[in-house]
């Protein structure tokens, strides 16, 4: 029985339903909830109501998941066999340390979560030591908050700050320069003990290597803190408050600041702030679907109702929405100890798989770091074998490795993708993590929401029936659209039924408000009413005052429709009022009880004709998945309905049929005006559009067609077999390549059919499904090799928006648990937004290619000496100091300047990579690069490096097989090609003019690769430079070259030695051809599009 | 630098990856189904292959042609840049032979016990003096042979003899006298293009820090025209080194005349020689020895290199 009610201590609220469990798991929950933890025992995580429950058993930390598999059956009662207290293990997770302060079982007993909901409210203000009327004193409630910390729900655990600076600093390329530092210092050490006036060059190469891995270390990291202070800057833009009272005092403190005990007052639209319990309401009713999706709206009172804290009627839970009414509660739990706490911390626990660019980088770099550990151990050996002084092959080694990283190129990747995440959250696209904005551009397949994303989330009058004819009413958001007579007979009595038969009203206090925009109180197709008849009659709520509402039948399920009957102000009946019965409800119900039809000012016998023509209009709004309403009314005669006629809503004692229609209304929700041009673009970009709604497929499809989802012309199987008139299972599904989709056909469908669909199907729509199935439908376009991004708001949406490879929240109705699962957080709400994020995706990737192609290319240059100081026992070329001035030096911000590039001309014209064959590094850059770019850059160097020598007296063929003489201390005397003899000194002066003068020469040819790298295929006239940054960049380079080569100090600090103008000129020739070369490459592709040139070329 | 178009072992498909990577590696090497050696069909490759070939051979002919315009710019026997337009500077070194055959060591370890072992020294002092000895190796020292003295220096294109004998005893006929553990050790001045040395011919002032006995040579010399010569000290590096090397001699004077200078690569000239007869080092211990060629415009220390100067180490068993 302790047992029980330690267990039952130990129960988070609303958790209770496990009771249903065998005995076994109570006991592993027992067992476990001795040390204080809860567990999820959630093998599939899904937000369905019924699941949620049978799910979310609080047993242990999340990393247990599948703990209850090995549960032992035997009873457990926290002692050993012969009746010790167990040893206590340790917390098995580190996010269970919040609780583990309540480790001890006592205090857990006192942590009186349990029975909130039971019992009797007094009670519950003594524990939280408040009071309804007055709440918590500021005092208290400050006390609370120190000690729980502010209401806000915390970020999943990340990986300790530590950690991930100890990555920057020993991950991807740092390997091959620790390895470098490490031969530094091993030479250093060799030389130090052989030679008694060792040189301390090694050292300080050494030293310099290790610097520049801490130094873009520390870079990378703090580009990785700085965009993630994007993300948190986030989190205050939208700030949420609410209504407090504290020390008597009614306080609007932002959510963040509600602690336990606090009563809140809450009212409709309002985000609930934290858990509570309600302790008085007003026809108060909340809106779990963010929880559970439920899409009803559940009331909500102080009553207990249910032992289930989840079906209790007196609990309020965080980020749920209240939708009606108003009302008082307790705050109960804050912050992760919510409910919707603890979904946040379960939805965070699922995989996500790596995002393609990090993929591609983790693949490149090991990639860089395998081939040139192999490579240089290769070309050691093999040097050692030619006879080669061992110190020179360490040189050499550590040469090599350095030459063969690009040690600019992670922080060019980073800082690149940190400048689009900005330029993206200034087109209203906020992205969470910086690869997100690539992955972005990869997207194959959009599932996106209908409501609010691709529409206004505002219905909106869109037709109107009367006088037999169709009017289209304008749904714009400017309200350009087309207008129509107002002044008909059949307009104003239509209008009069829409603006009497109506309970909505505007929200006060919005008078600059534009009419389409105003909020209002009501259900969606009485504000829709409301504002159309606003804009057709002006000020609604007069002409309601005029014609007073004497009683009303509101709107039931059983009825369909809504009756009211007003005093009218007709002038021409003033003599005696009489009173107008207005009705408006489903279309098919009210035209049963009409007898007449107002047509053209006149009333005609409701005929078969006339129904005929209804019908017609009706199908035909009906098909445009508009919502229809029938309205209706009758002049009661003032002889049976005289003046102050007591009239009896329960047992009508007026007339409900023999009316006269007159007209139907329908309305939508419609497109948003970008929507359109926004999915053409995806189109003509190869994006598949998907649309995955919970509307009826009939509305479903209708606003997939005008946005252009389902492009015209496109039918779906149901429309061929109508047309044909044939039944559906005969017609080919392949011919159809539209397709709508039911949610419930969705269920039982196997997934090599739903494959099936989503391959063979190109325009697709989704209607009636339910947040888990769009985790399937994602799971279904991942399968089929696409990159998905889906849209989602709700709890319930984020277990997809995890799956999908790009997550895109909704910023202004999103709930905050799918901003925390989404990767990309669109702040307008606005399809279009996502595909100016595809744009930015597309060209940061586009950028980065050209910017890795920039740098890549300038490693031959780099790499081809050390190879020809080996192979040809040359004198050194180019030295590992020089190779790190071009790498973090001169090369560096022009790299990062392609991150400005403006996009080619066929940016949104050519379909999404693929993500198999379309690498970021891919052969075809690694060929143009390494094979062509860099090998025109290395003869450029060498070019140099011959004139410096020959120009001093060594001739080429003299350098050649001379490097065992030429890096020999011992010799003093060493003849060039004119017999004069050089001492060590003074060839090492000579040499490390060369090195120079190589990397002048590596710096000027890398002008021509940076103007040639702006464009993949444009010609540079084509694409021009407008890139600013791109033209500074180039100054800027030039610029360090002239004080890395001619600042005095130089030649001791980095053995950069000043060069002699006419050393300039060398590369010139080489720089030119690189230039001409790219040029004309560039121009046969865009000759021969699809040619042999493109295929192995265009990168 | 192309490994295929299609796939790469790295990135091979999805439904490749299930297989071993030695599997992979096989069907990577060669595909039965698509002809693939290496991600590429024969044809493939030979495309590319011609590419680049054709693209490296008009490479290769840029860089051809605008070495040999570069070419044109230069003379074959006067260097392009001199003295201190070119990187050798004005600052001659001092060479000195026999040296050792291990790339990096400047060491002279004669054991003089053993024939075997200080004839391989004696022989590449041979070999080094050959061509002093028969003018015939050097191409057109034959024809421009001069006798020279400080009265007579060479005529234009003239180079001056070199006469072996005045070395004294350091001759080969005396194995150098490495058989008598004192050993001699030659020195010679690094040549540079066009360098004239300013000699130290005011017996009056000579610096401070040139070595006594030196100052006391030149303080004889009753020829003011033997004094436009390099002279040349050599010492002990440190305090013991200095009295571990004992009495030194040098041949045929302590210095090189001056009628050798400048240096401009007429065809034949030798360098001038100094033999150094150290007539009793230290035994079986090495001496850090520090060799300086004395004129005006010749440093010896800049940023704390030793410059104008040779260090060798000699040991005698």
């Amino acid at each position: 029985m302790q047992n029980k009610e330690r267990l039952t201590s130990a129960y988070v609220y609303g958790f209770n339903t496990h009771r249903s469990l065998t005995d076994g798991l109570l006991r592993a929950c027992q067992r476990d909830l001795g040390h204080g933890f809860y567990i999820f025992i959630c093998a599939k995580i899904d937000f369905d109501k019924s699941h949620l429950k049978k799910c979310l058993r609080f047993l242990h930390g999340r990393t247990d998941s599948y703990r209850v598999a090995t549960v032992p059956s035997q009873f457990d009662d926290n002692k050993t066999v012969d009746g010790k207290p167990k040893t206590r293990r340790k917390a098995p997770s580190s996010i269970s340390t919040k609780y583990s302060h309540a480790e001890n079982l006592d205090e857990l007993k006192q942590d009186p979560y349990l029975d909130y909901h039971k019992i009797p409210l007094d009670e519950l203000y003594q524990r939280f030591g408040t009071h309804p009327g007055t709440g918590l004193t500021h005092a208290k409630a400050r006390e609370n908050l120190e000690r729980d910390g502010p209401n806000t729900l915390t970020p999943p655990i990340t990986t300790p700050e530590w950690i991930k600076f100890a990555k920057q600093i020993f991950g991807g390329f740092s390997v091959l320069l620790w390895c470098g530092a490490l031969l530094c210092f091993l030479a250093h050490t060799a030389e130090t003990s052989t030679t008694e006036d060792p040189n301390d060059d090694y050292f300080y190469l050494g030293v310099v290597l290790v610097a520049v891995v801490v130094i873009t270390g520390i870079f990378s990291y703090y580009q990785q803190a700085k965009s993630s202070a994007i993300v948190d800057s986030f989190r205050n833009l939208v700030p949420q408050f609410a209504v407090v009272i504290r020390q008597g005092e009614s306080l609007t403190l932002r959510a963040e600041d509600l602690t336990l005990g606090d009563i809140v007052e809450l009212k409709f639209g309002d985000r609930i702030p934290a858990d509570l319990r309600i302790i008085e309401s007003h026809s108060f009713k909340v809106d779990n679907s963010s929880l559970t999706g439920e899409s009803e709206p559940q009331s909500r009172s102080p009553e207990f109702t249910h032992d289930d804290p989840l079906e209790t009627k007196n609990f309020a839970f965080s980020s749920t929405h209240a939708v009606e009414g108003t009302a008082k509660g307790v705050v109960i739990a804050c912050g992760d100890n919510t409910v919707m706490g603890r979904i946040a911390g379960l939805a965070s626990s699922l995989d996500s798989r790596p995002t393609p660019i990090a993929r591609e980088i983790i693949r490149f770099v090991n990639f860089v770091n395998i081939t040139a550990i192999t490579i240089a151990i290769l070309l050691f050996i093999i040097a050692l074998m030619m006879g080669c002084y061992w110190l020179d092959a360490i040189i050499f080694m550590i040469g090599f490795l350095v030459a063969s990283v690009p040690e600019g190129l992670l922080a060019t990747v980073t800082v690149c993708l940190t400048l689009t995440a900005k330029r993206m959250a200034s087109k209203n696209c906020l992205v969470k993590n910086l690869e997100a904005v690539e992955t972005l551009g990869s997207t194959s397949t959009i599932c996106s929401d209908k409501t609010g994303t691709l529409t206004q989330n505002r219905m909106t009058v869109a037709h109107m029936w009367f006088d037999n004819q169709i009017i289209e009413a304008d749904t714009t958001e400017d309200q350009s659209g087309v207008q129509y007579d107002r002044s008909s007979p059949g307009f104003r009595a239509l209008a009069k039924i829409a603006t009497l038969c109506n309970r909505a009203e505007f929200k006060a206090g919005q008078d600059g408000v534009p009419t389409l925009k105003k909020e209002v109180n009501g259900d969606a197709s009485e504000s829709a009413l409301l504002k159309c008849m606003t804009l057709a009659l002006g000020d609604v709520m007069s002409i309601r005052r005029r014609n007073r509402k004497v009683c009303e039948i509101p709107f039931n399920s059983t009825n369909k429709y809504q009756v009211s009957i007003h005093e009218t102000e007709d002038p021409s009946d003033s003599r005696y009022s009489r009173y107008l019965l207005v009705m408006k409800g489903a279309p098919e119900r009210v035209l049963d009880r009409c007898s007449t039809i107002f047509i053209g000012g006149k009333e005609k016998v409701l005929d078969e004709e006339m129904r005929e023509a209804f019908n017609n209009a009706y199908l035909e709004l009906g098909g445009l998945g508009e919502r229809v309403l029938g309205f209706c009314d009758m002049l009661l005669s003032p002889d049976r309905f005289p003046k102050n006629f007591l009239f009896d809503v329960d047992e009508p004692n007026f007339p409900l049929s023999g009316m006269r229609f007159v007209g139907l209304m329908s309305m939508i929700d419609p497109p948003r005006a970008a929507v359109p041009d926004a999915v053409a673009k995806c189109r003509s970009a190869g994006i598949k559009v998907i649309m995955v709604t919970g509307d009826h497929p009939i509305t479903a499809k209708a606003i997939a067609k005008s946005v252009g989802i389902i492009s015209e012309g496109n039918e779906t199987v149901e429309d061929i077999s109508h047309r044909l008139n044939i039944p559906i299972s005969e017609v080919n599904p392949r011919d159809a390549n539209a397709a709508v989709v039911h949610g419930s056909e969705l269920l039982d469908l196997p997934p090599e059919v739903l494959d099936e669909i989503l391959r063979y199907h190109k325009e697709i729509v989704f209607a009636r499904t339910s947040p888990q199935q769009k985790l399937i439908i994602v799971e279904g376009c991942q399968r089929i090799g696409g990159v998905v991004a889906v849209t989602g708001d709700g709890v319930n949406d984020s277990p997809a928006l995890k799956k999908a490879d790009i997550g895109v929240a909704m910023g202004i109705s999103g709930s905050d648990v799918s901003k925390e699962a989404a990767d990309m957080i669109l702040l307008d709400d606005n399809f279009a937004s996502i595909v100016t994020g595809i744009e930015e995706g597309r060209l940061v990737f586009d950028n980065l290619k050209k910017s890795i192609t920039y740098t890549l290319s300038s490693n031959v240059p780099q790499l081809l000496p050390f190879i020809a100081f080996i192979m040809l026992s040359i004198p050194l070329p180019i030295g590992a100091i020089a190779i790190l001035c071009i790498d973090l030096g001169t090369d560096m911000v022009p790299a990062i300047s392609l991150g400005y590039e403006h996009p080619e001309s066929d940016i949104m014209k050519r379909p999404p990579r693929n993500l198999i064959r379309d690498k970021l590094v891919n052969n075809r850059l690694i060929s143009v690069a390494f094979g062509q770019l860099g090998v025109i850059e290395a003869f450029a160097g060498f070019f140099t490096y011959f004139v410096i020598m020959a120009e001093n007296g060594f001739m080429p063929y003299k350098l050649i097989g001379i490097r065992r003489e030429w890096d020999s201390r011992a010799v003093n005397d060493l003849p060039d090609s004119y017999n004069q003899e050089w001492t060590y000194q003074d060839r090492k002066s000579l040499e490390y003019t060369c090195h120079t003068g190589f990397f002048i020469a590596i710096v000027v040819v890398q002008w021509a690769n940076l103007i040639v790298c702006k464009t993949r295929r444009n010609s540079i006239a084509h694409q021009g430079m407008r890139n600013m940054a791109l033209n500074f960049s180039l100054i800027f380079e030039t610029i360090l070259a002239l004080f890395l080569c001619y600042l005095p100090g130089m030649d001791e600090a980095l053995r950069m030695y000043p060069l002699k103008w006419t050393w300039w000129i060398p590369p010139i020739p080489f720089m030119l051809a690189l230039f001409i070369y790219d040029e004309v490459r560039k121009f046969y592709i865009r000759r021969n599009p699809g040619g042999w040139l493109e295929k192995e070329t265009y990168y | 630098m192309n490994f295929g178009s299609k796939t790469t072992f790295i990135g091979l498909d999805t439904d490749k990856r299930k297989l071993t990577l030695s599997k992979r590696f096989v069907m990577y090497a060669y595909d039965k189904d698509t002809g693939e050696i290496f991600g590429r069909t024969p044809s493939s490759w030979a495309k590319i292959g011609l590419f680049y070939t054709a693209f490296y051979l008009s490479l290769v002919a840029m860089f051809g042609v605008v070495l040999w315009f570069f070419f044109q710019t230069l003379d074959p026997r006067t260097p392009t840049r001199q003295l201190e337009h070119s990187l050798i500077g004005t600052n001659p070194g001092l060479g000195f032979r026999p040296m050792s055959n291990e790339t990096h060591s400047t060491l002279i370890h004669i054991n003089s016990k053993s024939v075997q072992d200080y004839s391989v020294w004696t022989e590449r002092l041979v070999k080094f003096l050959d061509v002093y000895k028969k003018p015939g190796l050097t191409p057109g020292r034959g024809q421009n042979i001069a006798t020279c003295n400080y009265d007579k220096p060479p005529g234009k294109g003239k180079v001056c003899d070199i006469d072996v004998k005045a070395f004294n005893s350091c001759t080969e006929e005396n194995r150098f006298n490495f058989h008598r553990q004192g050993p001699c050790i030659f020195l010679k001045l690094n040549k540079i293009y066009g360098w004239n040395p300013i000699f130290y011919d005011d017996p009056n002032d000579l610096p401070h820090d040139m070595p006594k006995g030196l100052k006391d040579h030149i303080k004889k010399i009753t020829n003011p025209e033997e004094l436009r010569t390099v002279w040349v000290s050599c010492e002990g590096e440190t305090v013991s080194d200095k009295e571990l090397i004992g009495p030194m001699a040098y041949w045929p004077i302590p210095g090189f005349p001056g009628y050798f200078f400048p240096f401009e690569n007429s065809e034949g000239y030798l360098s001038p020689l100094v033999a150094i007869h150290f007539k009793s080092p230290a035994k079986s211990i090495v001496i850090n020895i520090l060799c300086k060629a004395w004129a005006k415009n010749i440093v010896h220390k800049k940023n704390g290199i030793n410059r104008g100067s040779v260090h060798f180490e000699l040991m005698m068993d």
